[in-house]
């Protein structure tokens, strides 16, 4: 535009000298769009491939169980309300410093609402005693549909469900927790076959059909400051009528087994290591997994 | 910031170098010996007073060597420690360190991978800078070499006594004397002189002894007779002078300053590698950047922002390159060692490759540096002698009778002689007591005719008269070997015209002929072309003395000559050149080719130099110079014009006059050149010259007035045999044959590292991309992590490595020595399109090859990937121990990071997979796969390596617990097969693009 306005040799001049510039900008430009649309394509099939073997891959998974399943078992032992670093601590006089855990409590136990369970399409009742195993067919049996789930009553909690006391007992120094035997598709745990290995409250009390839980001081010197621990669910443990689960497609509306821990009398102001463990024919204890087949939790409650 | 502080120190010390390199200023030489006396206030009999020589003792100092200020040795460790690639690993571990610190002061429980990270980069950084520390270590004793040769005491006379004094109280103005055997103690100017010879080998080159005497013969101080210089052997004959110049401002003090001040540059594999350094830090950043801006927006905190934008940038660091990179510069070092050039510095290793202009010296290196016969004038013909080193060149005719009288007289009229016990050898590599000459001709009748000294035994020298300047000839009698003839003969050989003169007859076809007016001008033919071929050319003449006039027992006096020294019979002539190697003519040859320019810097006299330079193809045939021109086309030499010619000989003292412009002009505009009569100053300033031109400049040379060119130039070529001392320490290389043809060795060893270096970090950079993805996706999607830092290190610096390093093994894919030497502004190291290939392409497919394999285990445990996508927070989330996957299954925190440690394995193992067909892609830049073959046998074992090592990563009890790999299900190290092959038929495709369409938009843009 300047060069316009100004004499016609100057203006030349400028077109002149800009002209090449400008071809070689364009070139450069023209480039540039080469190598982009290049890169488009080639990305473009990169992902095609991509997509072509990741959708080979999920032709060869089965839909009802997992191709491998040896990382996840034996199972893991997992309660609710979740420790944050295996700790649970709180003040029994402030409702606040507490109702993260009496909130996760109360979300997690609205599963197990008897009015959802009332569908006689999908769930049934298995007795109120630990039976054997419930086979509802093979997991690949595709005719059989979806499976029936074994109800389970919030009741069987006790102080623990939650329906009487919406503090669980922590405004009292007296908590709870819930805890459940980690879902496996296709795992039936075994009840414990020897006798022996049980610890010694347990090995009077002895049902066939459950796999008990037994909570402990996991230090020595904790021994007398932890009090009375209560259990509440169906034979104080995990009946064996509620396994095999046949995973989320074919068993949608499965409940897993509950036992509700209550600690009774824990010495306040102090921290309080506790070791729960279920015990089983194929339930594995591991080193490095804290939370296989058991689980250590740190109690501090101050007044 | 390191510039700004140095610079205005470097201007101080650039300007003492710009003094050093002029000429030397020395003028006492045109001055009498009285004004020399009273410039020093000395006197030419008594020499100084010890009072004033202890006040010049105190202005001057003493006379030695100054050493230049060394850096000490804990700075140069911290050069190699913190130069080059270490600095971008460097600021990777402290980077490692930082972001440790921040999680560990806001996390509880932090990862240690970061601090493991930092402290492998910095165990890395310090082992290789050891490493590069040692091999440098042995280098850099110039100064100390310098001083190996000055002498120890002086001989001074001061107030009229001769005392004994250590060399470093000679003062300016003491009169001292030297003898044959000493080392000259100073620059002294010669007051009077018997018979006093002085090597200035080391200072010029010029290998034979030189008289020295009181007259001025030259202006220029280092031509002339009268001035003898520092440090210099005194051979034979007696001299005494007055000393001018001492300790660093002696012409040799000067060189030992220049060479030692000398601030040499970058080597050019040294500014690859830094702007590599760029081009990685710029991808570095950028992307560190670009996610630093994602992870705001995708609304982490600024802290994990931070801590991702280290580890994006710390990912982008390839650890294990620079060892790499050392290591193939070493195995190269070691196979041009087995060569015959041992390379001091490693980084010299490539420069050679890059060389586009090579200085070389003459003496020695193009030539045999031994003179020998070349011509032969006699029966009005001239006859050529074979030069070569193996007498494989041609003969002529010996059975004149004219040629056993010259060699006879060659013979006799010789002092020369064998030295002891060596009979054994060749007589070519005997050695000889006498002058250069001489030998010549000893060795050249010992070849032709026989023992030479059972032919002087058998004709018994009576008397002698040696060679000196003023009779220009030399002359003995001899008894004759026939018994009854009692005659003597007498034979001479000198300066041609000198000998013509003193004879009356000729021998032609072995009869005595009178000289006549013809037969003289065919001699002066025969004169002329023989020294127009740069030879020296000596005369032969004898003659038998009458019986009547010299009776048997003939007292014959040498001082007052009482016998006929005319009226003789002349023989012919002889001319002796120092001849160029044979491999020469081939090896510059090859440098042509491969678009080296050769220039010829030489002390010698531009005749003989343009005669070898011919001889060597340094000026090729038909080629000529404008002196050529102008005598051809018979016009001044002014009116002919420069353009015309491409060859030009440029002596010493007209470069003196040249501006910096006008030699600019002649490098950039004459394609061959030859400098005769050069100082150490000017070959200085030629290197410097061909510098300013963007040539990277190969300098050979042996002597020590080669050293300061020798320490300019990119690279330093000494030679092993004949090389002084200083000069293989200036040098970065030493030809251990004295070879010129091994240079064309290095230049290609140099070529092919240049090519395989760039295939070496084509490779390595690849598997960056799988590296830094996972990091990427793990951040954008929220998946599990696909691959940890330990991983990635052992990737770095585990599998990748021997396969990188077996790259450097690979061969030549075309005729290296056809192209033209690298262009250092335009043919880069690494370059946008090595980059793009790698990181864009390549490394891609390869990412994606590892995601596969990834998404296969988690699938196949119970995650599909649909799952994956955001499930981050809850996986890395140690509390939460009942994490449910796609099939309704709850895992604890250890489970599945189990599986995710697994994922990591076998993300590990599929890089290594699809490593593999990389290596193979990568061992050629333009040739298929299939031209190229798989003769590489150390290739080969790096893939097995890699291999077994990955297996031994995975399956080898105890490294959960040590590096947290598990062992993968043996399907799952097929994942990456089908990404593998992709790989491969993809890269032979694209080559195959770029061979049928050269120049097309396939080489423009992916050939690196």
């Amino acid at each position: 535009m300047v060069s316009l306005s100004t004499g016609a040799s100057r203006s030349l001049a400028t077109v002149a000298t800009q002209t090449p510039w400008k071809i070689a900008r364009r070139a450069f430009t023209l480039a540039a769009v080469k190598i982009f649309l290049f890169y488009v394509i080639f990305y473009g099939c990169l992902a095609g491939i991509f997509i072509g073997t990741i959708q080979a891959l999920l032709l060869t998974l089965s839909n009802y169980k997992p191709t491998y399943q040896d990382r996840v078992a034996p199972p893991g032992l997992s309660h609710t309300p979740r420790s944050v670093k295996s700790e649970i601590a709180y003040k029994k006089s402030n409702e606040e410093s507490y109702s993260k855990y009496t909130d996760a409590m109360t979300a997690f136990l609205k599963m197990y609402d008897l009015d959802i369970q009332t569908d006689g399409q999908n769930y049934e009742d298995c007795g109120v005693t630990p039976q054997t195993y419930k086979d509802r067919g093979g997991l690949e049996d595709s005719e059989l549909g979806q499976r029936k789930a074994c109800r389970f009553d919030r009741k069987l909690l006790g102080v623990c469900s939650g329906l009487d006391d919406p503090h669980y007992g922590f405004n009292e120094g007296k908590p709870c927790l819930i805890v459940k035997l980690n879902r496996i598709v296709n795992f039936k745990p075994r009840a414990p076959t020897n006798n022996q290995s049980l610890p010694e409250a347990l090995q009077a009390k002895s049902q066939p059909n459950l796999i008990p839980i037994y909570c402990k001081n996991k230090r020595e010197e904790d021994e007398s400051k932890i009090g009375e621990i209560k259990y509440y669910g169906m034979g104080e443990g995990f009946p064996l009528q509620y396994y095999p689960y046949y995973g989320r497609l074919l068993h949608a509306q499965y409940l897993q087994p509950l036992v509700a821990i209550q600690f009774t009398n824990l010495t306040l102001d102090q921290e309080l290591r506790i070791e729960c463990k279920v015990y089983g024919a194929n339930i594995d204890y591991s080193e490095k997994d804290r939370y296989q087949g058991r689980f250590d939790v740190k109690f501090t409650i101050s007044s | 910031m390191g510039d700004k502080d140095k610079s205005p120190k470097k201007k101080k010390g650039g300007k003492d170098m710009d003094e050093l390199k002029k000429e030397v200023p020395i003028t006492e030489h045109k001055m009498s010996i009285e004004e020399v006396c009273r410039k020093f206030q000395t006197d030419c009999v008594q020499g100084l007073t010890n009072a004033k020589a202890a006040e010049y003792l105190i202005r001057d100092g003493p006379n030695a060597l100054t050493p230049p200020p060394t850096t000490p040795e804990w700075v140069k460790f911290c050069r190699q420690l913190f130069g080059g690639f270490s600095v971008l690993l460097w600021t990777g571990a402290v980077l490692c360190f930082l972001a440790y610190a921040i999680q560990a002061a806001t996390e509880d429980d932090p990862a240690g991978d970061n601090l493991y990270l930092g402290i492998v980069l910095t165990a890395v950084v310090v082992i290789t800078g050891c490493f590069s520390y040692f091999q440098e270590a042995k280098s850099s004793k110039i100064m100390e070499s310098f001083k190996n040769m000055v002498p120890q005491q002086a001989l001074v006379i001061r107030e009229g006594e001769k005392v004994q004094i250590n060399a470093e109280e000679v003062v300016g103005g003491d009169l001292v004397e030297v003898k044959g055997g000493d080392r000259i103690p100073a620059d002294i100017r010669v007051v009077s002189a018997h018979g006093c010879k002085v090597d200035n080998s080391s200072l010029t080159g010029e290998s034979e002894p030189q008289s020295r005497s009181p007259d001025n013969t030259h202006d220029n101080p280092l031509e002339t007779r009268n001035v003898a210089f520092f440090s210099t052997n005194c051979v034979e004959g007696t001299a005494r002078g007055i000393v001018i110049c001492t300790g660093d401002h002696t012409v040799m003090g000067r060189i030992a300053t220049l060479t030692s001040g000398l601030e040499t540059g970058k080597t050019p594999i040294a500014k690859e590698i830094e702007h590599f350094i760029h081009i990685i830090t710029g991808v570095a950043v950028f992307l560190g950047v670009t996610f630093f801006i994602l992870a705001i927006v995708l609304g982490y905190s600024w802290l994990e922002a931070v801590i991702f934008l280290i580890g994006i940038i710390v990912a982008n660091v390839p650890e294990g390159l620079l060892a790499t990179v050392t290591v193939c510069l070493t195995l190269t070092a070691k196979r041009m060692a087995k060569k015959n050039c041992l390379v001091k510095n490693l980084e010299a290793v490539e420069t050679l490759g890059s060389t586009s202009t090579i200085c070389s010296d003459k003496t020695g290196t193009l030539t045999q540096n031994r003179m020998t016969v070349a011509h032969m004038w006699f029966d009005n013909q001239i006859h050529e002698a074979d030069t070569t080193e193996d007498q494989s060149g041609a003969s002529f005719d010996k059975s004149s009778v004219t040629w056993l009288s010259l060699a006879r007289v060659a013979g006799l009229c010789n002092r020369a002689q064998f030295k002891a016990g060596q009979d054994a050898l060749p007589i070519l590599k005997r050695d000889v007591a006498g002058d250069a000459s001489e030998s010549a001709l000893l060795k050249c009748i010992e070849l032709c005719c026989g023992s030479v000294r059972a032919n002087r035994d058998r004709n018994k020298k009576v008397a002698e008269i040696p060679f000196n300047s003023t009779n220009k000839y030399q002359l003995s009698i001899h008894e004759t070997e026939d018994t009854n003839d009692n005659r003597y003969l007498l034979v001479m050989k000198g300066a041609p015209e000198r000998i013509l003169d003193c004879c009356s007859t000729i021998m032609v076809q072995g009869k005595e002929q009178p000289m006549d007016e013809e037969l003289k001008e065919s001699f002066q033919n025969a004169y002329m072309e023989l020294g127009g071929l740069g030879e020296r050319v000596l005369g032969f003449c004898h003659t038998m003395l009458a019986e009547d006039q010299y009776p048997k027992g003939f007292a014959f006096d040498t001082d007052d000559v009482n016998f006929q020294t005319d009226q003789l019979c002349f023989i012919g002539l002889m001319s002796m050149i120092d001849p160029p190697r044979a491999a020469v003519p081939d090896a510059v040859g090859k440098c042509r080719s491969a678009g080296i320019k050769v220039i010829m810097v030489t002390g010698d006299h531009p005749i003989t130099a343009k005669a070898i330079a011919k001889g060597v193809g340094i000026i090729s045939e038909g080629n000529e110079t404008v002196e050529d021109i102008a005598a051809r086309l018979n016009i001044p030499v002014s009116q002919v014009n420069p353009r015309d010619a491409k060859a030009c000989v440029i002596h010493g003292t007209d470069l003196k006059d040249l501006s910096q412009d006008q030699m600019d002009d002649i490098l950039r505009n004459h394609t061959e050149i030859v400098f005769a009569r050069t100082s150490p100053q000017q070959k200085l300033i030629i290197v410097e010259g061909c510098q300013r031109l963007g040539a990277i400049v190969a300098v050979t040379g042996d002597g020590v007035n080669d050293s300061p060119a020798l320490k300019k130039a990119d690279i330093g070529v000494a030679m092993g045999i004949s090389g002084s001392d200083v000069s293989k320490q200036a040098a970065d290389m030493i030809l251990l044959d004295d070879n010129f043809a091994s240079i064309v060795t290095g230049v290609e060893e140099g070529r092919l590292i240049f090519d395989n270096l760039k295939k070496s970090i084509a490779y390595t950079l690849t598997s960056n991309i799988p590296e830094i993805t996972p990091f990427l996706l793990f951040i954008c999607a929220n998946i599990p992590l696909p691959l940890g830092t330990i991983t990635i290190l052992c990737i770095d610096l585990g599998t990748d490595m021997v396969p990188a390093i077996s790259l450097a093994y690979e061969t030549a894919e075309s005729d290296i020595m056809k192209r033209q030497p690298r262009n250092p502004f335009r043919d880069k190291l690494v370059n946008e399109r090595l980059i793009s290939i790698a990181y864009g392409q390549i490394g891609m497919i390869q990412a994606v090859a590892g995601f596969f394999a990834y998404f296969v285990i988690l699938a196949e445990n119970g995650f599909l990937p649909s799952r994956l996508v955001g499930i981050r927070l809850n996986w890395d989330d140690r509390s939460v121990n009942d994490l449910e996957d796609s099939y309704g299954q709850q895992w604890t925190y250890e489970q599945r990071k189990i599986v995710e440690f697994t994922c990591h394995t076998a993300f590990f193992v599929s890089i290594v997979v699809v490593q593999w067909a990389d290596v193979i892609i990568c061992k050629t830049r333009r040739n298929s796969v299939f031209q190229q073959g798989m003769r590489n046998k150390i290739l080969i074992f790096g893939l097995f390596e890699e291999t077994a090592l990955a297996a031994f990563l995975s399956y080898c009890p105890g490294m959960d617990v040590a590096l947290r790999m598990y062992p993968l299900k043996p399907s799952w190290w097929f994942c990456a097969f089908p990404y593998s092959f992709l790989i491969f038929v993809y890269d032979e495709v694209r080559k195959l693009l770029l061979r049928r369409n050269p120049g097309g938009w396939v080489e423009r843009e992916t050939y690196y």
